[in-house]
């Protein structure tokens, strides 16, 4: 298991990390949501030994804290993920799995580039410069939770507040847009 | 070690020859773009300059790479060439990548081929 912290706060990330033993890498540049078309947290890939994606993007959760959100059981998913583990028996055949991942459309994939141009700028101290890429980004990707939800805490906003009802909420009538499955 | 194919400019997207060089690693020469032995053709060549320098989003655009600038901080976001979103949605060929581990130290992510990997995105937010 490898896990990416979409995310450049070391210190929040490590914050949750006690007694974990696998790679838990800190992807600041969003590079692994660009390279895989992620567009949300948690997203889990199933990867084998020849670099094929035998499950791609899933919505696939650890525990159930959200489950009253999603009505995913998340028992359910880890025994697939063991399941796999054992023996190779997989989720979704090859052939469902193929294609199941939309690309990028190109306001997506320019927003990831203007997220990490705000993301740049609030480390040097350009906060003007900062909101103003952070509002671009955003309102080229309105539903996409690595650019918009991730900017909340580079710009002082709660995540966890009314900004993620105001987000969800959108999101719901959009129609939950996810690039990837959803799940048991 | 693998680089992830991303780059951060500053100063605006006109550059020299050595700073495409330095951008996007591949330099403009008589026969089209050129990196190691590849070269690819370049059909409108006056499309790449402004004046005698190089806009480097125009060879991002050729070399199938988004881009974005931000006039008025003068930065260029150039991201990975599409080729390798396209290997993992359309054929399921996992990219590769390197990123820092929680205390600083690089990873690729194919220092773990040959085994069964659980790629986990997450974050703090």
């Amino acid at each position: 298991m490898i896990a990416v912290a979409i995310d450049e706060d070391v210190e929040a990330v490590r914050a949750g990390c006690d007694g974990i033993t696998y790679p838990v890498l800190i992807d600041a540049e969003h590079i692994v949501a660009e390279l895989y078309a992620i567009s949300n947290v948690p997203t889990v890939l199933m990867i084998d030994e020849d670099d094929n994606i035998v499950q791609p993007n899933w919505s696939a959760y650890a525990s159930d804290t959200f489950r009253e959100l999603t009505g995913i059981d998340s028992e359910k998913q880890k025994d697939h993920i063991r399941a796999w583990a054992k023996d190779g028996t997989l989720r979704m055949s090859p052939d469902e799995a193929k294609g199941v991942v939309g690309d990028l459309s190109a306001e997506e994939e320019e927003a990831r580039l203007v997220f990490r141009v705000a993301a740049k700028l609030r480390r040097d101290g350009d906060t003007d410069g900062a909101e103003r890429n952070f509002e671009r980004a955003n309102a080229l990707a309105p539903n996409d939770w690595t650019v918009r939800r991730a900017s909340q805490p580079l710009r002082g906003i709660n995540p966890f507040g009314d900004a993620f009802m105001e987000i969800y909420t959108e999101f719901n009538e959009a129609g939950r847009p996810y690039h990837g499955v959803t799940g048991h | 070690m693998t680089s992830n194919d991303i780059v951060m400019l500053e100063g605006g997207p006109l550059v020299d020859a050595a700073g495409l060089e330095d951008a996007v690693g591949w330099t403009l020469k008589p026969e089209g773009l050129c990196k190691d032995d590849a070269c690819v053709i370049v059909n409108d060549r006056d499309a790449l300059f402004d004046g005698d320098r190089i806009d480097v989003t125009a060879v991002a655009s050729l070399l199938d790479r988004p881009a974005t600038t931000d006039i008025e901080s003068g930065l260029v976001a150039i991201g990975a060439p599409r080729e390798q979103r396209r290997a993992a949605v359309n054929d399921m060929k996992a990219p590769d990548f390197v990123l820092p581990d929680i205390d600083g130290l690089p990873m690729n992510f194919s220092d773990h081929r040959s085994k069964k990997r659980l790629l986990v995105a997450f974050s703090s937010w």
